[in-house]
């Protein structure tokens, strides 16, 4: 099963609703268009990106002003036909960002909700069935309110599974919910991935989590497609400065060109953060020598030593000091204050190993490969 | 006078309790569409229903009259059908107290059903309901609160019609004389005992209702 989405709708102040993760004030367009065949589709960018509205067009909650949504052979949407189907034909699960559970209801009420078309027993079977599979059969008698925030977030999502959709789609599913939850969470994800073999959409604004699921993502930057591909290629080499800084690059420096030598290969760039400077070597380009230009490091790329790496093909080479030491979901993010202030990250393992902390000297080391020349915008 | 007559009454808690399971079921599907449905005129269609609030009893009495009479195209519809007129009939005083409750019922219920989060509604869309089943399923029992308020008040405002009621049913003793009626009747005749005894009736059963009525709303 494939899903294909071309849509464009205005985002004005007034469109949309009542939406909620809107910043849009001034309005701009959504304008997309993509497949998302089965697996996780993800959908990333910032608040007010249009991704939500994308995920409600598909759902048939919002209305795009032109454009054609559909599933293999069979149309949702197409302004031009003028096909409209509506919400409850669509055969699409969806699991809101606030998991719009039904107060009133008990779990066990919530997941059979979807299914009032069959026999009760059937439909009672099925669903202690879907709620046995993700582990929460014990809330089956408690209200929403009554269970922990991870519960819940199963609970929509067996919701979403009881009618058999033929599409899922996920807003920011995972937003209200602690780390470790999460992790576990993804996993289960993961494996009714591999048993429904759905398309399934994903929205979020959290690289970790987008990465972590590790398929097909899609950038959106107001209302546009910017980037798509595997996490690592889009997460790995940011094309405007925008998708760096929603990709995580942790490191991105304002600098001038200050000479080029084309027979090495590189470009020698002074860096400053406005606290300090700092010079590196980057690939050869074409900017001119005196040049401004955006220099982004990922942080996953930073080297850090406790004594100074001599032989080695790391070409940039900095000595600094910990500034601070910093616990993320699956890694630690060391601040070093060499001129300018770097990030890197490392695991866990590794911070115990060299004993990094705070007010200790280390050396921080990068290929000039992994420096990124960003384009200005 | 020893023995109390009852009818009025009696009389009156019909014509209320019958007049309300109308209002409510109109007034909630009124207050559904103005909470829920964009459509042109739906300002003007909230401005109409409020009008039994603010008109002048004798003036919605009037147009009642006029549009439900003997010679109306309306009034002689519902006389064919029934056998009777609704004018001047206890049915007549059933339409005054509906139509006086409905702005009632209409501006609580658009307030409860417009408090129920959207998303839930798109929720059971997208789980296959129809926007029917949805509002039975989701948007009632989570307005329930609110729509049980509006029934008991449009109760009390029922039982307490005077204007629309005397010039649609009349004042006929012993078919049409509600209490409300009753009262202005008998204190007119100076039969102070009798008249007490119906207000006191009449103030305490809509202290009730408004007192657990406001009780609802606040709770949530």
């Amino acid at each position: 099963m494939t899903l294909s989405v071309q849509i464009e709708k205005s985002l004005g102040s007034k469109a949309g609703g009542a939406s909620t993760d809107a910043i849009r004030a001034d309005g701009f367009k959504l304008d997309v268009q993509f497949e998302a065949p089965a697996g996780f589709t993800i959908l990333f960018g910032a608040s007010g990106s249009g991704k939500s509205t994308t995920l409600k067009s598909v759902a048939g909650i919002v209305r795009p002003d032109s454009g054609c949504i559909s599933i293999d052979e069979q149309v949702l949407f197409d302004s031009d036909q003028n096909i409209d189907v509506p919400i409850r034909s669509r055969g699409v699960g969806f699991v809101f960002q606030d998991l719009a559970l039904f107060p009133h209801l008990t779990a066990l009420a919530n997941v059979e909700f979807g299914m009032s078309d069959l026999p009760r027993l059937e439909r009672r079977r099925r669903a202690e069935s879907m709620m046995e599979v993700l582990r929460i059969s014990h809330t089956s008698w408690r209200k929403p309110r009554d269970v922990s925030g991870g519960e819940a977030q199963r609970i929509a999502l067996a919701r979403a599974l009881s009618c058999k959709p033929r599409l899922l789609l996920l807003d920011e599913p995972l937003s209200a919910i602690d780390e470790a939850t999460k992790l576990e969470i993804i996993s289960d994800l993961k494996t009714l991935n591999r048993e429904l073999c759905l398309p399934i959409l994903y929205v979020t604004h959290n690289r970790e989590e987008a990465a972590s699921l590790g398929e097909r993502v899609i950038v959106f930057e107001r209302g546009r497609v910017v980037a798509r591909g595997l996490p690592l290629e889009v997460f790995g080499v940011p094309v405007t400065t925008g998708v760096a800084r929603l990709t995580g690059v942790e490191n991105i420096f304002a600098g001038s060109i200050i000479e080029k030598s084309e027979a090495d290969g590189t470009m020698r760039v002074d860096i400053s953060d406005g606290a300090g400077l700092c010079r590196i070597d980057v690939p050869f380009g074409n900017q001119a020598v005196g040049e401004q230009v955006t220099v982004a490091v990922p942080s996953g790329d930073i080297l850090l030593a406790t004594e100074e790496p001599r032989s080695t093909t790391l070409r940039n080479r900095l000595r600094g000091r910990i500034s601070a030491v910093e616990e993320r979901t699956n890694r630690t993010v060391i601040s070093v204050k060499s001129g300018v202030s770097w990030n890197a990250s490392v695991t866990r393992q590794a911070v115990k190993e060299l004993g990094l902390s705070e007010g200790k000297e280390v050396w921080l080391a990068f290929k000039t490969h992994s420096c990124y020349l960003l384009d200005q915008s | 006078m020893s023995e109390i007559d009852w009818f009025p009454l009696t009389l009156s808690l019909r014509v209320a309790f019958i007049a309300t399971v109308f209002v409510v079921i109109i007034g909630v599907a009124l207050g559904w569409l103005l909470a829920r449905r964009r459509f042109f005129g739906r300002e003007l269609l909230d401005a109409t229903v409020t009008l039994p609030l603010v008109l002048p009893p004798t003036v919605l009495g009037y147009y009642l009259l006029v549009l439900l009479g003997r010679r109306s195209p309306f009034g002689q519809a519902i006389e064919a059908i029934t056998g009777q007129p609704l004018v001047f009939s206890w049915r007549g005083a059933v339409v005054a107290a509906a139509i006086g409750a409905l702005p009632l019922v209409v501006k609580t219920s658009r307030a409860a059903i417009a408090a129920v989060d959207t998303n839930l509604e798109d929720a059971a869309r997208t789980l296959g309901q129809s926007e029917w089943r949805v509002f039975r399923r989701v948007t009632m029992p989570l307005a329930s609160r609110g729509i049980v308020a509006a029934g008991m008040l449009a109760f009390a405002r029922a039982l307490g019609d005077f204007g629309a009621t005397l010039m649609v049913a009349g004042n006929i003793p012993g078919r049409t004389q509600t209490a409300a009626i009753a009262i202005f009747d008998a204190a007119q005749a100076g039969r102070d005992r009798y008249a007490l005894v119906l207000v006191l009736i009449l103030s305490a059963v809509t202290l009730a209702l408004v007192y657990t009525t406001n009780k609802l709303t606040a709770g949530r």
